[in-house]
This record gives C-alpha cells, structure tokens and sequence, in this order.
C-alpha cells in the first residue's frame, strides 16, 4: 500500500484521496524530508488524470508538524498556475481551517485545486487568438466534464487539446455486476494545432477515442473506426453522428456479454465445470482436461469481436515443466473450424473435436521439451 | 514617503558568510525552515559617457532606461520552523510579522527586503504557498524601503524571495540549490534574479566603496581634554555626572569587546597616539576574547535549544499519533 511509512494523520488523509477522489488518482513517489525520522514519508507526488493525460503535483506535508496543512509544488509547465487567491473563499476555508484529525481535507484540497486548474486551462485556451478554436470553443464549452489543455514549448508547436465527454449514457449500470469502481465514459481527444489566422480550408484536427482500461474489456475503443472528417466540418456537426455511431456499438458490445456467457456455459457440458471463468463480462475461462493420464489446462480467451472471430485456445500442462520451472504452454490457437453462424452448442463441440486431436500433439511436445 | 514602484532588480547579492549562514541554518534545522531577509536596495551609479542621453526619468519599467538596482541581502532571521509570520493559505499574519520585526535589531540601513523558504527534498520551483505568500508581503506599502542612491525618491516593495531546496533524490554530495526571485506587482509572477556571492578579493573591490558595516562601533564621545590643572577645580562638581557617563560608555564598549577600558580609547587618537598600534592590537584581541564568549554562550544556548526542541518533537509525535484513534 502507498501510504504505510506516513506518520498517521498524513496517512490516513492520503489514504481518503485515494479511495475517494472521483479521478483515479495515484501515488507515483513517496519520500521523506525530515532529518530524524528519515523512514516517515511527509512528501509525495500524485499523477491526477486531467484532460485524457496526467498532471504531477508534489504535495509536501511537514513530519515535524504533521498537524500543518500541505503545500503543493505544481509541474514546471504550469508556473503561472496560482491558485491562492483573494477570491478563492473555499480554498482559503480549507486551509485555514485545516482539521488534522478529519481525514476528508486533502482530497477537499486537491478536488478544489484540480477544479481551479480545469478553470486556468480553460483561461489560457480561450485567450488563444485563434478565430477557428475561438468558434469551436463557443459551440462545446457548454458539454459537461468537458477539459481543454494548452501545451506549448519551445521545442513543440502550439496545440490545443481537448477532452471531450461522450454519450450521456451510463455504461456502468447497463453491465450486470460492474466492478468498476469509477464512472466509465469515452472520450474524444481532439488536437488542434494553433494557426493564428484564419485559413480559408483549415486542416482536420487529430482525433482520437479514449476510454479506461477497464473499459477495454467490454469495448475495446482502439478498434473504433471514427467517422472521417471533412473539409470545413466543426465539432459540434461531427460530434452528433459520432456519438449515434458509438451509441450504437456499445449497446451491442454489451449484449455480446451475454452470447459470451452462453458460449461458456456451452464448454462445461463437454469439458466440465471451468476451473476459472470471467463472470462478469466473459472474456476467459480455463478447464480441466485430460487425455488419458495426461491432464491439461485449456485457456479460452474470447475477444469482444466474438462470435465474428473464433476464441484463442492455449493448452498447459500440469505435468511437464520447462528449465525455467514453469508449466509448458502451447501456442495460441485460433485456426481450427469455425463459423459464425454456428449455434454456441456446435461452436464448443467443434473446439472440443479439434482439441481432441490437438491434445496429442501437445503431450508429444511436452515430452520432448522435457527429454531436452 | 516617497511613492513605490515596482522597479525590475538587476540581481540580489549575498555576502559569502550570509549565505553560507543560511546555509548551515537550513542543514542543521530539523524540517523546512523559513524567515525574513533583511538588507537595503542600491541603485548603481550608471557608468554614462557624457555624450548618452539622459533618460532615468522616463518609463521605469522599460528594461534600457530602467535604473540598475541591486538588492543586497545583508542579514536573516530563522524561526526555526515554517509558517512563521503567514498562514497555510499564504496571508502575512502582521502581528507575527511585526513581532519578528522587532525581534531583529533594526540596525542602520536594513531594512525587510523579503523572505526565504527552505525546504528539503522538494523540487526548487516555487510553491502554491510561497507565490501567494511572497504576493501578499509585496503588497504591504507600509513595509517598502527606500532605494538608496536613487536619483528621485524612490521606494521598493519587500519582493525578493530566496528559495533553498535540496534534491529529491538524495546524493552522497550534499547539494544545496538556491535560486532568488523578484515578485512583480505589474505582472503578477516570479521574475528569477541571478544570485552575486559578494567575497572578499580584488573582484569584488567595487562592493567596499558602498561598504557599512552591519554592526558599527559604538559613538562614544571621547574626551579629548587631558586631566590639566586648569580643570582640577571642576572636576569635582562634575564627576558624578562624568561618572555616570563613563559607565554607560563602558556597557556600550562591553557589548562589542571583553575587559577593554573606555578610558584607553583616549590613548589611540591625540598626542597619545604614538602608541597607536599596541593599543589597537589589544582593542582587537579584547574584541576577539568577547567574541569567543559570545560563542561559548551560544553553544550552551543551543544545546539546551537543541533539548527542548528534540522533547517538543516527541511530545508532537505522540500527539501525531493519538491524533487518529
């Protein structure tokens, strides 16, 4: 656990943060700035997600006082960022009247610090003189949990990023039993380039659908083809056709849970029950099997293109082990007879005939490997 | 009073033994420490040929015609802890800064120049709380210091902000970075200012021309009048008072050298002053002997310091640790 070696009142603080904090926010560094107990950690670094990238902020508590509120370093990039102002009352609440045994006050610190800088972002972006950005500003700036970031260098051109929230549906309650402890959504990243002067056919902006990697287990977004981009096109006549499209893919790669789970339950007639199984969106099992004396595992992986593509099958021995110690494995499989179209029953009888054969290559093969 | 201005500093410049002070200050502590600079602003003498134009008075804030201030940080005090005179939210708390104000011998030309923070394994940029407190002190006309040598009455906001950090990563060399700062009331932001280590040595013979001494020997009228006959009958009625006046010269003295008469000063100008160097050696060693027991004081001061400080330290610990039953 990140937070063991703080000194109490700092740990149990950090460790609210952490379970509470609506953004998945981690703990990248912890160490300690005192001179007598160098083994009480007092500073770390949190990565705070903002606009579908991370921010580093050090958070420096003091061991000696660990009564004291913390002070934030903010990254090198964002030095003009000062959040302490006159007109901050809530920020100015929350750290005057720090209560060190009320473990809510640093994520009420870091919340409000993280909503100032959604707000500073967003200053600096619409200060950019830019007529094209300034008008798609003004058609999305209304979205909620919309977050826009300005990043420029010397070495870089100027860009403007923006994090742009999909869908007003709420994946989480349409998966049965959903384990996510955080509010899935996808996100538009759209990349402009800032051009200063009006161009008569603007370039395309880079597009780009994020989501979690959690939420890659039910829709893997990478394998989304985005609708294309035309000249002169803006956001806000993009965004609407875009977001029919994904509605539609995510019902469907929801309703997908359920054939998978069928498919499942269709091995275990044939293989008996699965030692393991993902029972929430059904994406691995592994079963006991045997060929004579020789007992194996077989590894069903299904992808989320199920039943368009046939699952990866991976045998492992539970008898031979390679030099390294560890259980001889075959390749992934995934020529064997398949259709679509079959019914779940033929699909699992099919893989269990295939392997029937299969078994016997492998056994051959682990004990050549072992003879080696 | 003369109006303030935020006029760009051309550098901060620290006398080796400051710095090297602060240092030690800031390595010994047990945490982050924080305090107060003290120091004045000069303005340099610009070194024009006749023939350029002048221009002084026109836009301070252009940096061609700007005048070359340098600001010298002659002085520091260390609470030995943070948030010593300023909240967590980065507000100067004025009662605390005025008590650390007059805890400081105001001594001639130091004046608040700004403050500094010292903080271990942290990164050396500014903090959320150090911009804000360094804003705040800045903003206080009542503590801006007037710029010497200026050509029309000037005044400085306290704006310099001296940052101490060590690295992150801890090393085998122990490696303190510093870095100065100037808060410009105009932009609202940091500007960095290079740090001049003033040593002693022929490159820095320019610094002994503007040269005052920090701590200056005490005025003492010395009486020049040699005990003659003329004076005899008068010396009665008077020397109570003449008494009463020695003696008080003779504390003074005390506070800079240890056992040195006052009466012996007499001896290093006049007709006596012949025997000028053997007076002045022991004035000297006299001064050396007070400056070793003033060591030996402290030493013990900071024994017993380090004492309570290391009690204070378990008591807070205990107190960490009930702090979440």
């Amino acid at each position: 656990m990140p937070y063991d070696g703080f000194p109490p009142l700092i740990s149990s603080q950090l460790q609210y943060l952490l379970n509470h904090s609506s953004h998945l926010i981690k703990v990248e560094q912890v160490w300690s700035g005192t001179k007598y107990f160098p083994g009480a950690f007092d500073r770390f670094t949190l990565v705070i997600p903002y606009c579908l990238d991370f921010i580093r902020w050090d958070v420096v508590y003091n061991a000696e006082l660990p009564m004291a509120p913390p002070d934030v370093i903010f990254a090198a990039e964002d030095e003009d960022f000062h959040p302490l102002h006159a007109d901050t009352k809530l920020l100015q609440g929350i750290l005057c009247n720090w209560n060190f045994k009320d473990p809510t006050c640093l994520f009420n610190l870091i919340e409000e610090l993280r909503r100032k800088y959604v707000k500073y972002q967003t200053n600096l972006v619409e200060r950019v003189d830019d007529d094209r950005l300034k008008f798609e500003i003004s058609t999305i700036i209304s979205r909620e949990g919309i977050e826009m970031h300005m990043s420029s260098g010397t070495d870089k051109p100027e860009e403007v990023k923006f994090a742009v929230p999909l869908m007003d549906m709420n994946i989480n309650k349409m998966v049965l039993a959903c384990p996510w402890r955080h509010q899935q959504k996808i996100y538009l990243q759209v990349v402009y380039p800032v051009g200063r002067k009006y161009l008569s056919a603007p370039s395309a902006p880079r597009l780009k659908l994020m989501s979690s990697a959690e939420l890659k287990a039910l829709f893997p977004v990478d394998e989304i083809k985005l609708p294309s981009w035309v000249d002169g096109m803006c956001l806000a006549e993009y965004l609407p056709h875009l977001e029919e499209l994904l509605q539609k893919q995510v019902l469907e790669a929801v309703s997908l849970i359920d054939v998978r789970r069928h498919f499942i339950e269709a091995l275990a007639p044939l293989f008996g029950r699965p030692l393991e199984a993902d029972p929430v969106f059904c994406r691995k099992a592994t079963f006991l099997a045997n060929s004579g004396p020789f007992t194996f595992l077989v590894h069903v992986s299904i992808s989320t293109q199920f039943p368009k593509q046939p699952p990866s099958l991976m045998l492992q021995s539970t008898q031979h082990v390679n030099p390294r110690d560890m259980p001889v494995k075959s390749a992934i499989m995934n020529e064997y007879p398949w259709s679509p179209r079959w019914e779940v029953m033929l699909m699992a009888e099919k893989i269990h005939e295939f392997l029937f054969d299969e078994c016997l290559n492998f056994k051959r093969y682990c004990n050549e490997s072992q003879q080696q | 009073m003369a109006a303030m201005r935020d006029l760009p500093l051309q550098k901060v410049a620290i006398s080796g033994p400051t710095l090297a002070s602060m240092l030690q200050r800031f390595s010994s502590s047990v945490g982050d420490v924080d305090g107060l600079l003290f120091g004045h602003v000069t303005h340099l003498a610009p070194t024009l040929t006749d023939d350029a134009p002048h221009t002084s008075n026109s836009d301070p804030s252009s940096s061609s015609d700007s005048p070359e201030l340098v600001a010298t940080i002659t002085s520091f005090i260390c609470p030995n802890s943070v948030l010593s005179f300023y909240d967590a939210f980065g507000l100067v708390d004025t009662p605390s800064l005025q008590r650390l104000l007059v805890a400081h011998p105001g001594r001639h030309r130091q004046h608040l120049l700004g403050w500094f923070s010292a903080r271990r394994r942290t990164s050396n940029r500014p903090s959320m709380r150090e911009f804000s407190v360094t804003r705040c002190l800045s903003s206080i006309s009542e503590l801006s210091l007037p710029v010497e040598n200026a050509e029309s009455p000037v005044n400085l906001a306290p704006c310099v902000f001296l940052l101490f950090a060590t690295p992150v990563q801890e090393q085998l060399i122990h490696t303190h970075e510093y870095r100065a700062y100037q808060f410009r009331d105009s932009t609202e932001c940091f500007d960095s200012k290079s740090v001049d280590i003033v040593n002693i040595g022929p490159a820095f013979r320019g610094h002994y021309g503007s040269f005052s001494p920090n701590s200056p020997f005490p005025m003492l009228s010395c009486d020049l009048r040699s005990s003659s006959a003329m004076n005899e009958d008068r010396s009665e009625e008077i020397s109570l008072v003449e008494l009463k006046k020695v003696a008080n010269d003779q504390k003074e003295l005390d506070m800079c050298a240890e056992g040195y008469g006052v009466a012996n000063l007499n001896r290093l100008i006049g007709h006596e002053a012949t025997s000028y160097t053997a007076g002045l050696e022991d004035l000297y060693e006299k001064m050396l002997v007070k400056i070793q027991s003033l060591a030996r004081e402290v030493e013990s001061g900071n024994a017993k310091v380090h004492q309570l400080e290391s009690h204070n330290r378990k008591l807070r610990y205990k107190v960490g640790k009930g702090g979440v039953e």
